[in-house]
């Protein structure tokens, strides 16, 4: 559906089907993630987001295509597809309760084998204070927006070639938003850290993103730069509360 | 072979046809048993019959309701210990003991199910195995007079024989040398049929199908308000009363109970039945049954010399065989030996379920092969297969060794399935024939399979009927 | 009825070390459980075949004591890593029946194999604790020490000091290793162990390892107090554990070592004042017996995740 307009692909999906059982969720869906750039899905509460970033990571029954750079990952487990640089933050934290908070982040290293491990656990430290003011407490005994934070953290503690991050604003106040997104664009211009986004905060997500995605009922309905859709009058009314 | 021979719409003369065959298969089956074992092999089908009843127990619990509960030797002997105590101490009769086993049962069902089905997970695993390594040395216990009652390290026996009263003489085979096993035959044959029409309507009525909506969907179940404790607690407590219900028949069968009869090995020698016989499925707690009888008295005559070592069935490794077949089952046919059964005859005969109206869902039409139609003559090689079988399987019955006797059984056993089935599709196929829908070269096959077929099925109703008049 | 006070310490000894063996066994449980909701019923009698291996390396093949504990904890690692790899892992873990009946046929074919070995009489193994080093003050055959006027088994101490030793061992794997972070990971949630790259079977396979070697540990230790290696030796034994689990809640492995140690506790009290003094000596181990059933239900009754249990057990 997408042609190869882009330089280099981060990641391509090809007819992407997923079901629960019986139940068909995706109907097979073309979409690209540019490398080096930003991409988000937007799409009604039951649309199949978060179902497509599980299928992406081969979390549930699909069938289909996944390519990241060059390499086809359709069939590859979970845990491989983080060692080849694929992030996922799922929606709803999944942190892990009974760790600490340092522990969360020292576990998101995990693949990692180099010896800056420590340094980068005190530069997120540094980004987000609260969590080095708490990184003996257990993790399930943070608020919900900190645990939000420490989820974010400990994906990049992985350092990953590409995001994936499920509705990253969940239960955050409005001006931890803005500043968290704010990092997410430095990281991305800095680094060039490739992301794919599922964001309900429609304006947001488009002011952030460089391209999107619009799911309706499995499917992609609409795609484009964010400022095509943007100026979309469907996407005007339906996310943008026009 | 993988389109089915015969199909049917449910509830049509031909389904109703089929069904009185295998009605009349488990007719002869129940009646020729008591005519044709020895008294000690109808013994062991009752202890298959009474096991049968006691997986069925278990199935309510970890087939139909998805929780584990592994511990029913316990509840099997805490009846037998009632009854044997009622019998022998207060002289009553076994029909006066069964509703006082039915409550006892139930009421400890509700004290050990109660606290383990509160809250999610293994919790029931973990009490009903304490359940059953404890209760062999409960029945010990010196006070409360409970060593007296049961008769404590040594056991209870019944002192009277059950044995049949002189106006139920004429059932088939209570006379002569059988009479005591047979009569009992009879007995416990009766009490697993009321039972299993019970647990049927049970599982068909509104507190059935809310154990079955939690097995299924737990969370489901819940939100349809659906109070899952108490649903499970009954459901864990009437299983228990007809684990004691099958306590009760093994007292009366044996006529004498020891704790060491009702040790974890039973109750794993239970589970081991439910997975065999099929998880799940009514009649899976019978086949089972039958099964960890058979089978266990199979593998104890086992001797296999391998070089130095002798692989003897008699020892300990029983046991390890009876491991084995757990695991395996659990691997490739967790739908224990009634799914299998189902694969077969679904391979055999489909039958199309009806709309609401009465039509078949289906045409019937759509399942017709047409003229390239190959089922005549894999009806005729099944109606030549069966004689076949027979005769092979008679001649190695002169063979001395237990495998191959085994082997024998399982050939002769054949031609119940092959003859009725070669006959009615061969029959099947003439009409089919004569309707313009199959080849002249179609006649030929179908017909001597109709012919043979027919025949081998007289045959093994003949000699049903004739050791059935031989042996009455 | 008269109290007999004078044996309580000896008996509260007596308890403290069975307890720290039923300790032992149920944090082989609890490893398990922890990381995958399911409990192994096969625990028991791993340990046993761990405790016959000890046999064969020490009784048979005069190996130093203490290296055959090694090598058979080492061994009966790996065939935990076996079992798991090949017998756990094709089955989907949130649905309990098949594991459970893995676990269960596991439980008859290895019984059965000992059986057909070593066949069911009770053999000797040599306790690690027989003796006490000449230099310590002793008395009744260098057995005893006297503490409060009673006797204090050096096999007590030694049980202590073992578990104390395994105890602190295993902390350090699980807290300073990345393989205990990635068990600790995959314990607490599983699917967010996979999408921070742990390979979840191998982590289990590395729980079932460490789990069978505290079995085999606890195996070994219980021997001498029931006068050697049986096939049968763990029955009881996990049955206990089991009811030590429970009472420290299923998820704990703090938990678990406290409440085996409280069961033994209880299975004490209960055999100086219940057993013999009311009950008469003779069936004390009865009434043993019937209280671990009678601990898992008031456990489940008022405190369904026992005591230190920390993850929240779900009401139905
Ligand atoms: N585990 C599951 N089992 C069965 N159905 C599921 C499961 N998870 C999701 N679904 C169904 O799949 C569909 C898509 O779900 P998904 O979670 O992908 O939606 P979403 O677009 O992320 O919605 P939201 O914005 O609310 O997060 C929904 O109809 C949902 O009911
Ligand atoms: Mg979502």
């Amino acid at each position: 559906m997408v042609d190869d307009v882009f330089d280099e692909v981060g990641l391509k999906v090809e007819n992407l089907h997923a079901s629960y059982g019986a139940v068909e969720v995706l109907r097979g869906l073309d979409f690209e993630v540019p490398a080096k750039n930003v991409s988000v899905i937007l799409g009604a509460n039951g649309a199949g987001k978060t179902t497509t970033l599980r299928a992406i990571c081969n979390m549930c029954n699909t069938s289909g295509t996944v390519t990241l750079g060059d390499r086809d990952i359709s069939r590859t487990g979970t845990a491989e597809i983080v060692r080849q640089g694929m992030v996922h933050v799922p929606q709803g934290r999944g942190t892990f309760p009974e760790l600490s908070t340092m522990d969360n982040l020292m576990v998101g290293a995990y693949t990692r084998k180099d010896n800056e491990i420590k340094d980068d656990v005190d530069r997120w430290f540094e980004i987000f204070p609260v969590l080095g003011e708490r990184s003996s407490q257990m993790a399930g005994s943070l608020s919900g927006g900190e645990q939000q934070m420490l989820a974010v953290a400990r994906a990049l503690m992985a350092r990953p070639r590409l995001l994936l991050l499920d509705e990253p604003s969940l239960g955050l106040a409005p001006l931890i938003i803005e500043d968290l997104f704010d990092r997410f664009i430095t990281l991305n211009k800095e680094t060039g850290l490739t992301m794919l986004i599922v964001e309900q905060n429609a304006n947001l997500a488009l002011d952030m993103a460089d391209y999107a995605y619009v799911i309706e009922s499995g499917e992609i309905a609409l795609h484009g730069t964010s400022d095509q859709l943007k100026n979309d009058p469907a996407v005007q009314e339906a996310y943008l509360g026009a | 072979m993988s389109a089915p021979l015969v199909v049917v719409a449910k509830n049509s003369a031909e389904h109703k046809r089929w069904q009185y065959v295998q009605w009349a298969y488990v007719a002869g089956f129940v009646l020729l048993t008591p005519l044709v074992l020895q008294p000690f092999e109808i013994g062991k089908m009752n202890r298959a019959l009474i096991m049968g009843v006691a997986i069925l127990a278990v199935n309510l619990v970890v087939g139909f309701n998805g929780m584990l509960a592994l511990g029913h030797s316990a509840f099997m002997g805490i009846g037998a210990f009632v009854t044997a105590s009622l019998v022998q101490d207060e002289n009553w009769d076994y029909w006066m003991i069964v509703p006082v086993v039915l409550i006892v049962g139930f009421l400890i069902g509700v004290v050990v199910g109660l606290p383990a089905l509160r809250v999610k997970g293994l919790y029931l695993a973990l009490v009903t195995i304490a359940q059953a390594a404890v209760f062999p040395s409960l029945v010990n216990i010196d006070e409360l007079g409970i060593a007296a009652r049961t008769g404590g390290p040594n056991g209870k026996g019944v002192s009277e024989e059950v044995i049949a009263p002189s106006y139920w003489e004429w059932l088939p085979g209570v006379d002569g040398a059988r009479g005591g096993s047979a009569y009992r035959y009879w007995v416990i044959v009766l009490m697993v049929a009321i039972t299993i029409l019970l647990v049927t309507n049970y599982l068909r009525s509104r507190a059935g199908r809310a154990v079955l909506a939690i097995r299924d969907n737990e969370a489901g179940a819940a939100v349809y308000g659906v109070n899952l404790p108490i649903v499970k607690t009954m459901n864990f407590a009437i299983s228990a009363s007809i684990g004691s219900l099958a306590g009760l028949m093994w007292c009366m069968d044996k006529g004498f109970v020891a704790g060491q009869d009702f040790t974890f090995l039973l109750a794993v020698d239970l589970i081991i039945g439910l997975v065999l016989g099929g998880v799940g499925a009514i009649q899976g707690g019978l086949v089972g049954g039958l099964f960890v009888v058979w089978v266990n008295d199979l593998t104890k005559r086992i001797s296999i010399p391998l070089g130095l070592y002798t692989l003897n069935g008699d020892g300990p490794l029983a046991k390890a065989i009876f491991g084995l077949i757990l695991i395996l089952f659990t691997f490739f046919a967790p739908g224990g030996i009634v799914s299998l059964g189902r694969i077969i005859v679904n391979k055999l005969i489909k039958v199309v379920p009806l709309t609401p109206a009465g039509q078949p869902i289906e045409p019937l039409s759509n399942f017709d092969p047409g003229m390239e139609s190959t089922r005549a003559d894999v009806a005729m090689k099944m109606s030549i297969a069966g004689p076949v079988l027979l005769a092979v399987g008679w001649l190695l019955m002169n063979v001395n060794n237990l495998l191959v006797g085994v082997l024998a059984f399982g050939l002769r056993m054949g031609i119940l399935v092959l003859a009725p089935v070669a006959m009615l599709v061969g029959s099947n196929e003439l009409a089919a024939h004569a309707d313009g829908n199959r080849p002249d070269s179609a006649k030929g096959p179908a017909t001597m399979a109709r012919t043979l077929g027919a025949l081998g099925f007289l045959f093994v109703i003949g000699y049903a009927v004739q050791r059935f008049v031989l042996t009455y | 009825m008269t109290w007999n006070f004078d044996i309580l310490p000896d008996f509260i000894f007596n308890g403290l070390s069975l307890g720290a063996i039923y300790g032992t066994v149920a944090l082989a449980l609890v490893l398990i459980f922890k990381a995958t909701t399911l409990i192994n019923f096969a625990t028991g009698e791993l340990a046993m075949l761990g405790a016959f291996l000890v046999y064969v390396l020490h009784m048979e093949q005069g190996l130093w004591l203490w290296l055959s504990m090694l090598i058979a904890m080492a061994l009966s690692a790996g065939l935990g890593i076996l079992i798991e790899r090949s017998l756990t892992r094709p089955f989907d873990p949130s649905d309990h029946l098949p594991v459970v009946l893995i676990t269960l046929g596991l439980f008859l074919i290895l019984n059965a194999v000992a059986g057909d070995i070593w066949n069911y009489q009770v053999r000797i193994l040599s306790n690690p604790f027989g003796k006490f080093p000449s230099w310590v003050p002793s008395v009744g055959g260098d057995r005893f020490i006297e503490v409060f006027g009673s006797r204090l088994k050096y096999q007590s101490i030694g049980i202590w000091v073992t578990l104390a030793l395994a105890l602190f061992i295993l902390g350090l794997i699980l807290n300073k290793t990345k393989a205990g972070l990635a068990f600790r990971a995959v314990s607490s949630n599983v699917e967010s162990a996979r999408l921070v790259g742990v390979h979840t079977g191998r982590t289990l396979g590395f729980g079932w390892a460490i789990a069978s070697a505290f079995g085999t540990l606890g195996a070994v230790l219980v021997a001498p107090q029931l006068g050697g290696v049986n096939p049968n030796m763990m029955a009881t034994i996990l049955i206990y554990a089991l009811a030590g689990a429970a009472l420290g809640g299923l998820d704990s492995l703090g938990g678990a070592v406290l409440g085996g140690i409280l069961v033994g506790l209880i299975q004490a009290v209960l055999v100086t004042w219940g057993g013999v003094v009311v009950f008469g000596q003779l069936y004390m181990s009865i009434l043993q017996l019937a209280a671990a059933f009678v601990i898992i239900l008031i456990t489940l009754l008022f405190r369904p995740s026992g005591l230190f249990g920390t993850r929240r057990v779900e009401r139905v």
